[in-house]
């Protein structure tokens, strides 16, 4: 990847960082899109895996700092999301619309899995909720506004896939 | 072309081992550290977007309250309203008591309230009847002069016509008692003289005014001449208010002149009026009403009244507690010279022996 796109893609990245600590709070929803794991799922199949990990982990390390209740547990989910979005891209997507949708769908629900056990502050029927209502609710969301960047970025966004 | 692949796999297992080793080091980490690290993130390289949520956060609360302000906003306008009211009210209670303390005997003070059916715009249901020594053909007063006349009397409740009921007359006379005249409510209008003092003279409908007849024809009245009822025909007190000269009104009559007067009371600011008693007719209560500001230093004085009871009860209370404070400090010292001379003090809490007569047992 030229450092244009690099260049880009971190300028893409550092704004999606921005709209998850601007909107989110202002919206407050029960169920929100979920702007970090889009910023993260575009960059990491972009990058190796091991630095998309790196990536995950500083990012959730940022959230983490405004949540310190559950200081870590970001961290840890985006490090393993980051990776594996990284892993699987390069072993099985190619570039079609549809599965863009799907891997940050999937992406999120992931994350929010790995969240609710680690943080381990809910009740077992507020986690059954959690995962199976408000969780899918919140990936529909983060994979239509995955989507809409991906169509508004488009020629921003096209690179050497890794 | 394998090895280097297999070498750089290896450096991603390592990261991410590296990364969730750490993430679950932060999550197992206790409280204290974990909140001291955050704050140090929160300072340093978190500060930007710490910064953009907590304006997000802000905006977001703004929007929130912001119709809870417009309510609070509404409900504080309505109660200044209200307290616009009750200012109004007290100002009429006040005045009413003012004249109470100027005239001191012979008025029996009544609520006024209006009918709102046919018939009743000139007529005012009073809350006192012959209980409280109400009888028909008494005067009905305002602070600023003459209201009506009762008609009828029932036990607890009388009924009174206003000024501008048709059939109201007093006997009048100009406020140096050189002019008298019959005062009725001015039935018709456009008329000269109306539009002769001004439009501002005779704003809204001609109906609420009055009129002074038989006034002799030698006896011209200047506009702003007080009007007041000249006590006789045995009903009204010498001395009420009844109105201004507003100006003459071109009659028929060609001995006497008629003049147009603005009341010194308006039916529909009527809510607390005075019944004055038969004794009174003989009396004359001239200087007693309130014309502009006259009243204001009698209401100054009832409130100084008010004021002057208060610092009294104050000045008491203060007393008292001084007299307490005293017998405590004798008892005290009376105690401790009884403990120097080794005497024990005397428990005055405690009962005193003997068993008390059960009065509630039978025998």
């Amino acid at each position: 990847m030229s450092w244009q796109k690099v260049a880009r893609t971190a300028l893409l990245f550092a704004f999606l960082v921005a709209l998850h600590f601007t909107v989110r709070p202002l919206l407050s929803w029960r169920s929100q899109p979920d702007f970090l794991i889009v910023a993260i799922l575009l960059a990491a199949v972009r990058v190796r895996p091991g630095v998309a990990a790196l990536l995950g982990f500083g990012t959730g390390l940022l959230a983490d700092a405004l949540a310190p209740a559950t200081f870590g547990v970001t961290a840890f989910a985006l490090s393993v999301i980051g990776f594996t979005a990284s892993w699987l891209k390069a072993v099985f997507f190619s570039d079609n619309v549809a599965l863009h949708a799907f891997f940050f769908f999937v992406g999120k629900w992931a994350f929010d899995v790995l969240f609710i056990l680690l943080e381990r502050q809910r009740t077992f029927l507020e986690m059954a909720a959690q995962v199976a209502l408000w969780s899918p609710l919140s990936a529909a969301q983060t994979a239509l506004v995955g989507l809409v960047v991906l169509m508004l970025f488009r020629g921003m966004l096209e690179a050497n896939q890794t | 072309m394998a090895r280097p692949a297999r070498a750089s796999s290896r450096v991603d297992a390592a990261l991410l081992v590296a990364c969730t080793l750490l993430a679950l080091l932060a999550i197992v980490l206790p409280t204290p550290t974990r909140d001291a690290i955050a704050g140090v993130l929160q300072r340093t390289f978190a500060a930007p977007v710490f910064a953009l949520q907590l304006r997000s956060e802000r905006a977001r609360t703004a929007l929130a309250e912001r119709e809870q302000v417009a309510a609070r906003v509404d409900s504080l306008a309505l109660r200044v309203v209200q307290l616009g009211q009750l200012e109004a009210e007290n100002l009429r209670l006040r005045q009413l008591l003012a004249l109470g303390h100027r005239v001191q005997r012979g008025f029996v003070p009544a609520e006024g309230l209006h009918g709102q059916g046919i018939g009743e715009s000139h007529a005012l249901l009073l809350t006192v009847g012959a209980k409280a020594g109400v009888v028909p053909r008494s005067a009905v007063v305002a602070p600023q002069g003459v209201v009506g006349l009762v008609t009828s009397v029932g036990n607890t409740t009388s009924q009174a016509i206003l000024w501008s009921h048709p059939d109201f007359r007093v006997s009048a006379m100009s406020a140096d008692g050189a002019t008298f005249g019959i005062v009725t409510p001015h039935l018709s209008g456009n008329d000269e003289a109306c539009r002769g003092a001004g439009e501002a003279a005779c704003a809204g409908p001609e109906r609420m005014l009055l009129e002074m007849r038989g006034v002799a024809f030698r006896d011209p009245l200047k506009p702003g001449t007080l009007i007041a009822s000249s006590g006789l025909g045995g009903v009204f007190p010498r001395g009420i208010l009844i109105g201004t000269v507003i100006g003459e009104l071109k009659t028929t009559e060609q001995w006497s002149r008629t003049y147009l007067l603005r009341p010194s009371v308006r039916p529909q600011d009527v809510s607390n009026v005075m019944v004055l008693s038969p004794v009174l007719v003989t009396d004359n209560l001239a200087g007693m009403w309130d014309t502009a500001g006259a009243g204001a230093a009698v209401v100054a004085r009832v409130v100084a009244a008010g004021d002057s009871l208060a610092r009294r009860a104050t000045a008491d209370s203060a007393a008292r507690q001084r007299v307490i404070d005293s017998t405590a400090a004798a008892r005290l010292a009376a105690d401790s010279v009884a403990a120097a001379a080794g005497v024990a003090p005397r428990d005055t809490t405690r009962v005193a022996p003997g068993v008390r007569r059960d009065t509630a047992r039978r025998p």
